[in-house]
C-alpha cells in the first residue's frame, strides 16, 4: 500500500526572524523590533525576513528534569539554554551523555507529540 | 495627594491539601477571617470593592468567575468584585490593585483575597498548568517546566558565585525551623541538614527535581487562601476597626522578558531589581531601613538571588550571609519568617497576599513565640510572577 501522506511530510521547522528596517535577528517572534520599533504584521509578514533557526551553539546552562509534566512517559528529560553563532538564544531539549556549560552542540528541528494538543516543532540539541 | 492605605485586618487558611473543598470556599474562609479579625463582618455590606487574586482556577478547578462567586457565599452582595490575574504573583497583584483603589479615592474600605486549589489534579497535570505561563512557542512546548528553568539558573549561579547544594539545602533548614513554628504552614516540620546533605541517607531523603535543585530546595504544592482589609487611613472610616492599621509604605512592580533565554544577563532579575527600587522610593526607605522579608523561594535559589537584586546583599555573596545566620530569626535580616514558599506553602495565586499578612503578624508582635522578629519597624515582600517577568514588590510599616 503506499502512503501518500508521505509526499506531503516537511521537515518541521523553528524561525528566526529579521528586521529588514535595521537588520536586527530576534526569536521567537516579536510583534515589534526591539531595536527600531518597526512592527510585524504576522499575517503578510512584510517588511520582515524568516530564516530558520538550527545548526551549531553554545550551551549555558543545563537540567535534569525528573517531575515532567502530564503526557511526558519517560522517567527524565534534559533540558538547556544555547547561544548560537548570530548571538540568538535558545531554550530546549538536550540530548548529551555528560553535559557541560560552555560545550559545543549542533540545534536540530523535531516534531514532538508529548504535550497536550497538536505536534509542535522543539529544538534538541547534540553533540557535533 | 494619594491617600495612606493601611491594613486592619488579615485572614489565612491553613495551607496544604484542601483538595475537597471548593475553592470560593476556601478563599471566603480567608476573607471571613480578615473580616472578623478587623472587627467588620457584621458591616461587610459596606465595603467598597472585593479584589480577588487567583492564577488559574479555569485549569486547576474548571471554574471561572471565581470574584463574583466568593461574594455570594459571604452574603456580601452588591459589594463589586473583580478578579486579578498576575501568574503566581496574582496575591501581590490584587494588593496592589486594591491600594489603587483606595489610594486614588475610588474607594475607603477594600478586601483583597487570594488563593489556588492546586491538588483537585494530578502533580503531573499541576506541573504543566503552572508551565502553561511559559513562552507558549519557545518555552511551554519544549516540555520545559518552572523547576527546570529553576535548575538552570541555579547551575548559572553555582559555576558563577560558587554556591553548593549544601547551601541551599541550609535555606532549608532554616525555612523548615521557621515554618514548623507557623500555624498557617503547609509543612509545619523542621529538617536537619544532617538529613538533607551531610547525612548517608541524603540523596534519598532529599533527591532531584530538576538538577542541581534537590526537593529540598523545591516548593510542594500547596491549597489555600490569605486576605486582607484595607483601609483609606485618612478617612473618618479608619476609626471603625478593631485594629490599628499597618500601613502600605510602597507598593511596586516591574517586567522583564517572557522568554528567560532573551535577557541579556539570564542570572539577572532585573524586574525584581525595578519592582524594589520603585517600592523603597514610594516608602522613602532604603534596603537598609528593612526589619525583616518575604521572598518568593518557590526555588531556594530565587531567595538568595532575590535578596541581591533588592539590596539587602552584594551579588553573589548572600549565601555567604546564610552561612552566617544572618537571615535567621534572630540574624541582623530574618528573611522568610513564615517558612517561605518552601516550608509555607505556595498556592500559586494566593503567596503575595499570604506574604503581606505574615508582613502584618509580624509588624503586630503577633508571630508565633520563636519566629517573632525583634521590634521590627518595616516589612518586605517580594511575589514573583513567571521565571521573573512580573514581579510585585510591597513594603509595610509600623507607624
Amino acid at each position: 500500500m503506499i502512503d501518500f501522506s508521505v509526499y506531503n511530510a516537511t521537515a518541521p521547522t523553528i524561525q528566526g526572524y529579521k528586521c529588514q528596517n535595521c537588520g536586527s535577528i530576534h526569536y521567537p517572534a516579536p510583534m515589534i523590533c526591539s531595536k527600531c520599533s518597526k512592527r510585524r504584521d504576522p499575517v503578510t509578514g512584510k517588511g520582515w525576513e524568516t530564516f530558520d533557526l538550527e545548526g551549531p551553539c553554545e550551551l549555558l546552562t543545563w537540567t535534569r528534569a525528573w517531575n515532567l509534566p502530564e503526557g511526558y512517559s519517560r522517567k527524565y528529560l534534559l533540558f538547556g539554554i544555547v547561544q548560537f553563532e548570530n548571538g540568538l538564544r535558545a531554550s530546549g531539549q538536550l540530548e548529551v551523555e555528560n553535559p557541560e556549560s560552555g560545550m559545543k552542540l549542533v540545534a536540530e528541528v523535531e516534531e514532538s507529540d508529548e504535550r497536550p494538543g497538536d505536534p509542535v516543532s522543539i529544538f534538541v540539541f547534540r553533540e557535533k | 495627594m494619594a491617600a495612606n492605605v493601611g491594613i486592619v485586618g488579615i485572614g489565612h487558611t491553613i495551607f496544604g491539601n484542601s483538595s475537597e473543598y471548593d475553592l470560593s470556599d476556601v478563599l471566603a474562609y480567608a476573607a471571613t477571617d480578615a473580616l472578623q479579625d478587623a472587627g467588620y463582618l457584621e458591616k461587610r455590606k459596606e465595603i467598597d470593592q472585593l479584589v480577588v487574586g487567583n492564577m488559574a482556577s479555569g485549569l486547576f478547578c474548571h471554574q471561572s468567575a471565581v470574584a463574583s462567586s466568593v461574594i455570594s457565599r459571604m452574603d456580601m452582595e452588591p459589594v463589586p468584585a473583580e478578579l486579578v490575574e498576575n501568574g503566581p504573583a496574582s496575591g501581590a497583584s490584587a494588593v496592589k490593585i486594591g491600594y489603587m483603589a483606595v489610594a486614588s479615592g475610588l474607594a475607603d474600605v477594600v478586601l483583597v483575597v487570594a488563593g489556588e486549589v492546586m491538588r483537585k489534579v494530578t502533580g503531573w497535570l499541576a506541573t504543566d498548568y503552572v508551565a502553561t505561563m511559559l513562552h507558549t512557542e519557545a518555552e511551554y512546548n519544549m516540555g520545559l517546566t518552572l523547576p527546570a528553568f529553576g535548575g538552570m539558573f541555579t547551575r548559572m549561579y553555582m559555576e558563577k558565585y560558587g554556591l553548593t547544594e549544601r547551601d541551599l539545602a541550609l535555606l532549608a533548614v532554616k525555612n523548615h525551623d521557621n515554618g514548623a513554628k507557623n500555624k498557617y504552614a503547609h509543612i509545619q516540620l523542621p529538617c536537619t541538614i544532617e538529613a538533607i546533605a551531610d547525612g548517608p541517607e541524603a540523596d534519598v531523603v532529599n533527591t532531584y527535581v530538576a538538577e542541581p535543585l534537590r526537593m529540598y530546595s523545591t516548593c510542594p504544592v500547596s491549597d489555600g487562601a490569605a486576605a486582607l482589609l484595607l483601609v483609606n487611613m485618612d478617612s473618618p472610616r479608619a476609626q471603625e476597626f478593631k485594629k490599628k492599621p499597618v500601613r502600605i509604605a510602597g507598593v511596586a512592580s516591574a517586567t522583564d522578558t517572557h522568554c528567560v533565554h532573551n535577557r541579556k544577563d539570564p542570572l539577572k532579575l532585573e524586574a525584581v531589581r525595578i519592582a524594589a527600587e520603585k517600592a523603597y522610593k514610594m516608602a522613602g526607605l532604603s534596603p537598609k531601613d528593612i526589619s525583616f522579608a518575604e521572598l518568593h523561594d518557590a526555588f531556594s535559589i530565587l531567595e538568595l538571588a532575590i535578596s541581591e537584586e533588592v539590596g539587602f546583599f552584594e551579588r553573589g555573596k548572600s549565601f555567604l550571609a546564610v552561612r552566617n545566620g544572618e537571615t535567621e530569626i534572630n540574624g541582623r535580616l530574618p528573611i522568610n519568617t513564615s517558612g517561605g514558599l518552601k516550608s509555607k506553602g505556595h498556592p500559586v495565586g494566593g503567596t503575595g497576599v499570604s506574604q503581606v499578612v505574615e508582613l502584618v503578624r509580624q509588624l503586630r508582635g503577633e508571630a508565633e513565640e520563636g519566629r517573632q522578629v525583634k521590634e521590627p519597624k518595616y516589612g518586605m515582600s517580594v511575589n514573583f510572577g513567571g521565571f521573573g517577568n512580573n514581579i510585585v514588590s510591597v513594603i509595610c510599616a509600623r507607624d
